[in-house]
């Protein structure tokens, strides 16, 4: 019974907003289509947010208001500097949140000693796992023949460099343009540098800056004593390569997934 | 290792607030995982020999659950800064900010700098649709094109396997090739893209490490007040 009267009553209601909805006919906008109208996302048949479509035009509204100052919230330069080099204790101000608010021009003084102190910290933890005290595993000049400091001070300034006249390469520890057998060691005559191109793999070059020493090899997985099982840490590679899909027009990169 | 299994784990070191790390998604704890936060930035030359240079600026990401992603914050303006002479102090600034559907570019030298900023309204580049899955782009007058939408996430790094380096729990430490996983495999990014004729940057008189003439380029991004 009670059922019938609910159904019923549907029906009666069913009816008022198919009359209503009649009363309407010659309102030429869908009102599906205006119900997204202003839901705050773009969608249905719009052409920007709540505009455009079976909304209201886009262009009839007032030029786009652009009033204001904006503060800065975050900061990059090269990849993995903040997130490799940068250092928060516990109970103490971050450094990574005040690297986001530091201009460039005042990042190598106030960062430079905090980040040779960390890359002094990534050596302790493998002497501490090859058994040896932290002293005996201190990081060694690199391929560029930076020392620490050097290292440090050059990368704290968080900047990408790129060359308006050169091939684009982030650093390519192949390339020796002059055959002379050396690579990238800096005598005037090799390309590296210079920009930061899609395909470049950022983390194997900044672990071989970091932990592959003057041959850009010193923590590579070795095997010392050819008894089949690795003697030495893998730093200098983290095994992985590009995986997104890079195009060869404007914007490059593959559509989302 | 599966990607769910991966993806929790790392979200519980997102909970913990532990260390994190990738290009410079997620980096300092006030940005991370905010409309503001910057996932990565590339600068480069479209093609070899070419006058023009590309920046792709990264914003956002879907690489772990519950990060900000999928729509441009009409309170970001987020600035590509242009060094010229290597002082480190920007000399010209492209803006990019989004407005109901369409992502607006201003572009000239960079009367103010330091960490506020506002539009450089006298000198706009340009405006394009944000894309949905295939790109639109626009190209200007002259010759700048402009993109904004969505787009795969090209940064690779296999990050489980750094953050059990970093914490000392891995004494092999990074996986050989075949065995380590890139944890950005099927990632999405919210990106901006320009593509800008160097003569409208000037010629380069600041040098990088081994002596060659570059711009010195940052982007930062920039909440409103």
């Amino acid at each position: 019974m009670k059922l019938t009267k609910i159904i019923n009553r549907s029906l009666v209601l069913l009816a008022l907003v198919a009359i209503t909805a009649c009363s309407n006919d010659d309102n030429p906008i869908d009102p599906v289509a205006m119900a997204t109208c202003t839901d705050g996302v773009m969608n249905g048949d719009e052409t920007g947010v709540d505009c455009g479509g079976s909304c209201i035009p886009c262009d009839m509204g007032q030029e786009p208001d652009f009033s204001g100052s904006y503060a800065q919230a975050d900061h990059m330069g090269r990849p993995g500097i903040n997130t490799v080099l940068g250092f928060d204790m516990d109970g103490q101000t971050s450094v990574k949140d005040a690297q986001n608010v530091t201009t460039p021009a005042e990042m190598a003084a106030t960062f430079q000693a905090g980040y040779e102190a960390r890359l002094e910290q990534y050596h302790d933890v493998y002497a501490g796992l090859l058994g040896l005290q932290p002293e005996d595993v201190d990081y060694e000049n690199n391929i560029l023949g930076l020392s620490a400091t050097n290292l440090t001070t050059y990368l704290a300034a968080d900047v990408l460099d790129v060359a308006a006249d050169f091939p684009t390469t982030y650093f390519n520890p192949g390339t020796d343009y002059d055959g002379d057998g050396r690579i990238l060691v800096p005598d005037g005559d090799e390309i590296g540098l210079t920009g930061r191109a899609l395909q470049d793999d950022v983390i194997d070059v900044s672990l071989i800056l970091l932990f592959g020493g003057n041959e850009g090899t010193r923590f590579s997985g070795q095997d010392v004593d050819f008894d089949g099982i690795q003697d030495l840490p893998r730093l200098t590679s983290d095994g992985v390569g590009l995986t997104a899909t890079i195009g060869s027009e404007f914007p490059f990169v593959g559509n989302p997934q | 290792m599966k990607n769910t299994k991966l993806l929790w784990g790392l979200a519980a070191l997102v909970a913990a607030g532990s260390i994190l790390v990738a290009a410079d998604h997620i980096d300092a704890p006030s940005s991370m995982g905010t409309t503001a936060d910057i996932a990565d930035f590339f600068a480069f030359e479209p093609s070899e020999g070419s006058d023009n240079t590309v920046f792709v600026v990264d914003v956002q990401s879907d690489v772990l659950p519950d990060l900000a992603y999928g729509t441009f914050d009409e309170d970001i303006l987020t600035e590509i800064n242009i060094d010229v002479d290597g002082d480190l102090v920007e000399d010209y600034v492209i803006q990019a900010t989004p407005r109901n559907g369409r992502m607006y570019f201003f572009f000239g030298t960079a009367v103010q700098t330091g960490l506020i900023s506002e539009v450089l309204t006298d000198n706009p580049l340009g405006d394009v649709a944000i894309s949905a899955t295939t790109a639109v782009v626009e190209i200007t007058d002259n010759g700048v094109k402009l993109f904004a939408g969505p787009r795969q996430d090209p940064f690779f790094f296999d990050f489980f396997q750094f953050n059990a380096v970093k914490g000392g729990m891995a004494p092999e430490g990074f996986l050989p090739a075949g065995e380590a996983e890139n944890t950005f495999a099927g990632a999405n990014t919210m990106s901006i893209a320009v593509e800008i004729p160097n003569n409208l940057l000037g010629t380069p008189t600041a040098q990088n490490a081994l002596g060659l003439s570059v711009y010195k380029t940052w982007v930062t991004t920039n909440r409103k007040q």
